[in-house]
């Protein structure tokens, strides 16, 4: 069940049913990929279950912006929809990568250790990317991982930090004030402003994180800043 | 070698920045749009001194910064009310400025309006990045471009040749009152709102909040009769969308905005009316008018 409507004078928001689904958010991405570089679409934001549509009205009215998103949708089939890349995500849980590690352990009632294989053995998908810059919001977690957000969130929560919030996951891509519970660190550059696309991660993509210890995060470090590293990427 | 005009920031005043039209399509990987905060006063300086509507302006905000100039050129401000000087002399706003090397500027406070817009005949020698000269605002982070001016900062043009002085007609100047309407059409979410708490929107006067930015204009008042219904599944907001906080109190969101949220979204601001937000400054008063997309079409 689609619906369209007029957002402010010139932009239309696409929604799906009201929940947060894999499923929901496969469509609303497939449905960006298909319209973002249209004629006369200025921006397009995929988010849990809505598609935020802008256009110039020079060249794109309303009314013909919600037929093409209909004729659009239409078109969209299985195999689009799903379509999305596979990417490993090393991940350093050492204690001083991973700050709120204690307090999650209490939340949670699970060890140190339980966390980590928890964290790392399941697949993430990509809802969408937002408050900062290439900020990818990740889900779901496994129930024994639902912790809370920090009561009083930290001024600066550090580039690279891996946290927790609810059933979600996500990545720090630079130094931001944050609520989120820090459960380890990357040493990948989620967002790089110098490169044409600057974020790591798009909405879609299938995320597993890796453990590794502090000395490989290094070496993952070194590579990262001499330009040799190779991110895990296939295309699924 | 090209003559160079450059403006050197001595100081750069309370929040100085560069801004063109905005950085569009980028929106999907949480970069905000960004862009003058007055579109109408930025093309207004663009025309006196003879760029294009897009070229790159200086955006200046409730305190001006003092420049020292260097090289030839001409240069124009349009906006606000600032007061200011050039050299000795009252700094003429609205039209045509011919500027030397040794020539002062200080802009001081400003009695009508937020924001004063300064462009220079040319094009600045910054680098643009993803297809937009506007400064990132803080949560993007980019190591190469700065979100405001600092004292000290220098800024270099490539002058254009000179055109002939324009004035803007006094009577086709932005007049700005501390009393704003402003109208807005219903938002996405206008109807999961109860009707007293409608009510209360429209016949309410807000007034801005001190911990206003580009990135939104916060609202003293609160709406005394909503109740926050649990928290909302993130969607994407833009300049113009109005959200109800937990609290009860609503935000504007403007050209910095993040660009997603999870309040719900009571209304937005037609965007012929946000350079009219742009011109307000904390203390100042508004009320919201609802028409209909009709009208404004």
């Amino acid at each position: 069940m689609m619906k369209l409507q007029p957002y402010g004078d010139s932009a239309l928001l696409v929604s799906f049913e009201k929940r947060i689904d894999p499923a929901i958010s496969q469509q609303v991405i497939a449905l960006h990929k298909a319209l973002k570089d249209h004629a006369g679409i200025t921006f397009s934001i995929p988010a849990y279950q809505s598609l935020t549509l802008g256009f110039n009205s020079t060249y794109l009215n309303y009314n013909g912006l919600e037929k093409l998103v209909k004729a659009t949708f239409d078109q969209l089939d299985e195999i689009t929809t799903n379509s999305g890349r596979k990417v490993t995500i090393p991940v350093c849980y050492d204690d001083t990568y991973a700050p709120d590690m204690s307090e999650v352990t209490g939340l949670t009632g699970c060890s140190k250790q339980e966390i980590v294989q928890l964290h790392t053995s399941h697949e993430y998908h990509v809802y969408m990317l937002g408050f900062v810059a290439g900020f990818a919001y990740m889900g779901t977690l496994p129930e024994a991982l639902k912790s809370p957000r920090k009561e009083t969130p930290r001024l600066k929560v550090h580039q690279g930090a891996v946290g927790l919030a609810g059933l979600q996951t996500g990545i720090y891509p630079a130094e931001a004030p944050g609520g989120w519970q820090i459960i380890g660190t990357t040493p990948m550059k989620m967002f790089d402003p110098e490169k044409e696309k600057p974020n790591f991660l798009e909405a879609g993509d299938k995320v597993k994180f890796r453990a590794i210890s502090e000395d490989e995060y290094k070496i993952i470090q070194l590579k990262i800043e001499t330009e040799i590293f190779e991110p895990e990427i296939s295309n699924g | 070698m090209a003559e160079e005009l450059r403006l050197h920031f001595k100081k750069a005043g309370f929040f100085t920045s560069i801004q063109d039209f905005g950085r569009f399509g980028q929106q999907d990987i949480g970069i905000p749009i960004s862009g003058a905060m007055d579109k109408e006063s930025m093309q207004m300086a663009n025309y006196l001194v003879g760029n294009s509507d897009d070229t790159p302006v200086i955006e200046i905000t409730l305190l001006g910064p003092e420049i020292e100039i260097e090289g030839n050129g001409q240069i124009a401000f349009a906006g606000a009310q600032f007061a200011g000087k050039l050299n000795k002399s009252p700094l003429p706003l609205f039209e045509t400025i011919e500027v030397k090397t040794g020539d002062t500027i200080k802009l001081k406070g400003t009695s009508a309006g937020c924001r004063i817009f300064l462009a220079a005949g040319g094009k600045t020698t910054e680098p643009a990045w993803l297809g937009s000269h506007s400064a990132p605002s803080d949560y993007v982070k980019h190591t190469g471009m700065v979100s405001h001016f600092s004292d000290g900062d220098t800024l270099t043009f490539h002058p254009h040749k000179p055109i002939e002085k324009r004035i803007i007609d006094e009577a086709k100047r932005p007049i700005y009152t501390s009393c704003t309407i402003l109208r807005v059409v219903t938002g996405p979410d206008f109807e999961q709102f109860e009707l007293e708490v409608i009510q209360e929107f429209f016949e309410k006067t807000f007034s801005i909040s001190s911990d206003s930015n580009r990135m939104g204009y916060r609202l003293n008042e609160t709406l005394a009769q909503y109740k926050a219904k649990g928290e909302e599944i993130s969607s994407g907001v833009i300049p113009g969308t109005v959200q109800i906080t937990g609290s009860g109190k609503p935000i504007i969101l403007t050209a910095d905005a993040q660009t997603t949220g999870g309040y719900p979204r009571i209304t937005n601001v037609v965007t012929e009316d946000l350079d009219l937000v742009g011109q307000m400054k904390p203390g100042d008063e508004l009320r919201f008018m609802l028409v209909s997309l009709e009208d404004i079409n």
